[in-house]
């Protein structure tokens, strides 16, 4: 993450850009404020949405969460659907950043699908609000959102197209040019389908399912199943 | 249907029934609808919105539909009951579950670029919209999901497959299909045959067996051969 005020990568429970600073004086630079103001105003909207839905959530809603003015959201963001994009855009950057560590750590490429799987799941778990914002919302909060949401279901593409490398020609023969884009929609509807239905507490329990349908086209039914079940 | 609440009644409107004309309305409201859906997103759109497109009057559609919701709901229920009764069809006349499944999805895919406005809705905005919609889409889902459940029986590893598979499949091919009715023309849906074909097939078959049966699909002689 970019942010410079709150570099912690490993620990937080809570994405940094959505922690709070607390009421009162406390006597920090205006830049540091406004900085806080924006991500208070974004940590609002989450609540805000998780409260009310999209559709239901108006400014008052946001400000409130975030225990900000109205001015100040206005300082920030022209609209709601403006403030959207901003959460939308920190809690993808977020999610994104736990799956490249998870995925980097690992040596070999089956074990480093299941780290990225797993850490993805352990933050829409761990976030209930932000994996809703960010897996359901976003679908209806128009087509900007729509258009990002694409993109950042997209951009997962890359990690399993590393699974191509080294593999047999017959395998590669196998592989069309589509495989990693069906092997990431499939993954990605049947998470966004639990937290539709608001069953998020069964996404942890998907690991070993996801694992093995990413590596099968890679690595055959019973290596992939091998892997999923391990660990 | 009142005549003179239609402000563009349809060449020799009144020599058709009654009957003929309040189906023929439905079909126009529902197209428009999945139009407007496509271009500005479920929650963006207004009954307003359906009204001009369809160019009906307001009051034809509230004789219609409930609500948005209502009509988002029966575009929903006509556009998937109908891809699933002709993927059923293509499929019943065929034996092999392979084939099977090469049938269905190509009549599925013929549908989604006879219907990309309503195709799409489907796959997606239905997740996006009222709550009946998403259950409505999850009762599809299942339907689909059976279909494909019968490549266990033919698998030589169909025990031990995992029980979301299926899903995952039905996702991917959703998702792949959206993403192309997003950036190409209709009519090039049904190229994607041989590549959704093999997706579905290599889980129970494996990647040659699968490959082998989608070149087939594309008229293409089997490419691991060579290897």
């Amino acid at each position: 993450m970019s942010d410079p005020v709150n570099p912690s990568v490993d620990s937080p429970e809570y994405p940094p850009e959505l922690a709070r600073l607390p009421p009162g004086r406390h006597g920090l630079p205006r830049e540091f404020v406004a900085r806080n103001q924006r991500e208070r105003l974004i940590a609002g909207l989450a609540g805000a949405v998780a409260e009310n839905g999209y559709a239901g959530t108006t400014i008052a809603h946001i400000t409130r969460h975030a225990a900000v003015s109205r001015r100040t959201f206005y300082e920030h963001f022209n609209s709601k659907d403006e403030c959207f994009v901003a959460a939308y855009d920190t809690v993808m950057t977020e999610l994104r950043q736990r799956v490249d560590e998870a995925f980097n750590e690992e040596e070999e490429w089956p074990q480093a699908v299941r780290a990225g799987l797993a850490a993805m799941l352990e933050f829409l778990t761990a976030e209930p609000h932000l994996a809703r914002l960010s897996m359901v919302e976003a679908l209806v909060a128009g087509p900007v959102v729509v258009e990002r949401y694409d993109g950042a279901i997209q951009g997962l593409v890359p990690y399993f197209e590393a699974g191509r490398k080294g593999r047999s020609a017959e395998v590669l023969a196998g592989l069309s040019p589509s495989t990693e884009e069906a092997l990431v929609g499939g993954m990605v509807s049947l998470i966004s389908r639990r937290i539709f239905a608001e069953r998020a507490e069964e996404l942890e329990s998907l690991l070993p399912d996801l694992v093995e349908f990413a590596l099968t086209p890679y690595l055959g039914s019973a290596e992939a199943a091998k892997v999923a079940r391990a660990g | 249907m009142a005549s003179k609440a239609t402000p563009r009644p349809l060449p020799g409107q009144h020599q058709l029934s009654r009957e003929f004309i309040a189906q023929h309305q439905r079909a126009r409201i529902v197209s428009a609808l999945a139009l407007e859906v496509s271009e500005k997103g479920y929650r963006g759109v207004t009954v307003a919105d359906i009204v001009k497109r369809a160019g009906i009057a307001r009051n034809t559609f509230y004789e219609n539909f409930g609500s948005k919701e209502d009509c988002f709901l029966a575009a929903q229920q006509f556009a998937m009951s109908t891809a699933l009764s002709r993927v059923v069809e293509a499929a019943g006349e065929i034996d092999d579950w392979p084939h099977q499944v090469e049938a269905g999805l190509a009549a599925f895919l013929r549908y989604v670029a006879e219907e990309p406005a309503l195709a799409r809705t489907c796959m997606v905005d239905a997740l996006a919209a009222a709550p009946a919609s998403v259950r409505y889409y999850e009762e599809s889902m299942q339907a689909f999901v059976s279909l494909f459940r019968l490549g266990r029986d033919v698998s030589p590893h169909g025990q031990e497959l995992p029980d979301t598979l299926e899903e995952a499949l039905i996702g991917g091919v959703f998702w792949i299909l959206y993403q192309r009715l997003m950036v190409d023309e209709p009519e090039a849906i049904g190229e994607l045959l041989p590549e959704v074909l093999e997706f579905a097939l290599t889980p129970y078959l494996g990647a040659v067996a699968a490959r082998a049966i989608a070149s087939e699909a594309d008229g293409v002689s089997p490419r691991h051969d060579r290897a």
